[in-house]
């Protein structure tokens, strides 16, 4: 569960961003910053920084103040770096092309085009098992965990199945680049290059004979008109593995770890009732999402808590700062997934919810709100729930767990353990 | 001829896809539900916006009438 924090006081030396204790266990320098400084200007980093859940809300729906693209002077936007991704959604800030560009395909991951997909959740999710459940123990990470979300990203595409071991290769040497840099984002990208290579005629051919694949869907989507360039398409699909693969991954594994070590106590309940696994998403995206930091640009000058923050800057949203707010929850640092203060259902855009509940900042608000929230919390609950079921008397292999990290939340590194052993019955 | 968007506020649940994609023609109140910017609809491109905005509205809450 959760022992009080510490009390750090007012002084904060912004090295402690780089450091390993931050990336471990930011929450104590949180609750600093949401104490004593809920306007941080970090001159060692060179930007400024929002904690409490109310401020981090406000800057997420104030597009006239906050862009996530670089802002210029003599010209609307510099485009964010697009060497990793090709040109994609993320990187055409606030702007009229950006909301073009997510409406082509929002609308596949949400409703009836969501629903017609989760069989296929099932049974990727059972097959996965099927490898593993012999052996009577497993590491979650390397064997489910990253195994599930990409193959059912290649299954929605309506990539060959055979092809699907090789895609999953590509997934796997794309997001260590991403993560670790230096060598490994040489091998990231080549992987990616290869990707595009693999997915090139495909496009060409669906464009003009197209199915009910996903792949089909955005190359024939159109809004007013316009359709999606090749490019936009490969960008999408390259972006997809990383926004949409490799975080929902990084949850599934998350949700286990809470289970099995923060409150084993509320697994007996998810045990009984599986669509508890919901409850265990949200408090997750709430209590330690995967995502910690967005980094946003002042489009004008910002007065908030005394403090002015220049024209131009730049800054970090800390919404795992603003998800631990006593401000917005009681006993914040208490993981619960019976909480009645959070709302527990599907998010809103918005933020705002009918049962006056505040909701967790797990997926952002408003303009960059996330595509796929709809389908990151089915496919999570869906796979923990096949997990659960097909383990019988499952339990950690460990007594001990050396805990949740990023690589670097600063930079918006995706948290999750390392490894997870599993033990259970054969 | 003129048309007027109304927003029923009891189906709407502030999925916020009205306001996020069409500025131009709603905003967002305290509570998360929409306000209309524009009485009546005289101009074409409006007209589109809010043509759009019902057709996507996930909670069926916009009509154009
Ligand atoms: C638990 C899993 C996930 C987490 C924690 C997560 C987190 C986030 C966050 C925090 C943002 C906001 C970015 C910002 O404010 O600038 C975002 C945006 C986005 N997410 Fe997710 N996401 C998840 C799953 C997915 C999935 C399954 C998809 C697949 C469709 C996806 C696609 C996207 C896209 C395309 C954006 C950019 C949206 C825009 O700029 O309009 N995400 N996500
Ligand atoms: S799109 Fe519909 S449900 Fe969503 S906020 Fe607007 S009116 Fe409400």
């Amino acid at each position: 569960m959760a022992e009080a924090l510490p009390d750090l006081g007012p002084n904060l030396d912004p090295r402690v961003f780089d450091s390993e204790a931050f990336q471990r266990d930011p929450f104590p320098v949180y609750k600093q910053l949401r104490d004593h400084h809920p306007v941080f200007h970090d001159r060692f980093h060179n930007r400024w920084i929002l904690s409490r859940y109310w401020d981090v809300d406000a800057a997420f729906q104030d597009n006239g103040s906050f862009d996530r693209a670089m802002y210029k002077p003599d010209g609307p936007y510099d485009f964010g770096s697009r060497h990793v991704f090709g040109p994609n959604i993320l990187e055409y800030g606030n702007s009229d092309e950006h909301r073009r560009l997510r409406n082509i395909v929002a609308g596949q991951f949400v409703g009836q085009k969501l629903n017609d997909f989760l069989p296929m959740i099932d049974r990727i999710s059972q097959e996965v098992i099927e490898r593993f459940i012999d052996d009577g123990e497993v590491e979650i990470v390397s064997q489910f965990s990253s195994q599930v979300p990409i193959r059912v990203i290649s299954n929605m595409l309506g990539l060959p199945r055979e092809d699907e071991d090789t895609f999953v290769g590509w997934y796997q040497d794309l997001i260590a680049g991403l993560g670790f840099g230096g060598e490994y984002l040489a091998r990231g990208l080549k992987a990616r290059n290869d990707m595009w290579d693999y997915i090139d005629p495909m496009i060409a051919e669906r464009r003009t004979n197209p199915g009910e694949d996903l792949l089909s869907r955005i190359c024939t989507a159109e809004l007013a008109g316009g359709r999606m360039s090749v490019e936009e398409v490969k960008g999408f699909v390259a972006l997809l593995l990383a926004a949409g693969g490799d975080t929902t991954d990084k949850a599934i594994a998350n949700m286990w770890y809470h289970m099995m070590y923060t409150r084993p106590d509320q697994f007996a309940d998810v045990r009984d009732e599986p669509a508890l696994w919901e409850n265990v998403f949200t408090e997750m995206m709430r209590y330690d999402p995967v995502v910690h930091a967005q980094f946003r640009y002042t489009t004008r000058e910002v007065a908030m808590h005394g403090e002015v923050i220049p024209e131009r800057a730049g800054v970090i949203l800390y919404l795992g700062a603003g998800n631990r707010d006593e401000r917005a929850f009681k006993d914040p640092d208490v993981f619960d997934i019976h909480r009645d203060d959070l709302h527990m259902g599907r998010e809103n855009r918005s933020g705002r919810y009918k049962d006056g509940k505040n909701g967790h900042l797990g997926f952002g608000i408003g303009q960059h709100f996330c595509m796929g929230y709809a389908m990151a919390r089915q496919e999570s609950a869906i796979a923990c729930t096949m997990l659960a079921r097909g383990l019988k008397n499952v339990r950690p292999k460990f007594a001990e767990h050396d805990g949740i990290i990023a690589p670097s939340i600063d930079s918006g590194g995706f948290r999750a353990p390392r490894e997870l052993w599993l033990e259970f019955d054969r | 001829m003129s048309k007027t968007v109304t927003v029923d506020r009891d189906k709407c649940y502030m999925s916020g896809e009205c306001y996020y994609n069409h500025p131009e023609l709603f905003r967002m109140d305290e509570d998360g539900y929409p306000v209309v910017l524009v009485g009546k609809i005289e101009d074409a491109a409006l007209e589109q916006h809010a043509r759009e905005a019902a057709e996507v509205c996930p909670a069926a809450a916009i009509r154009l009438s």
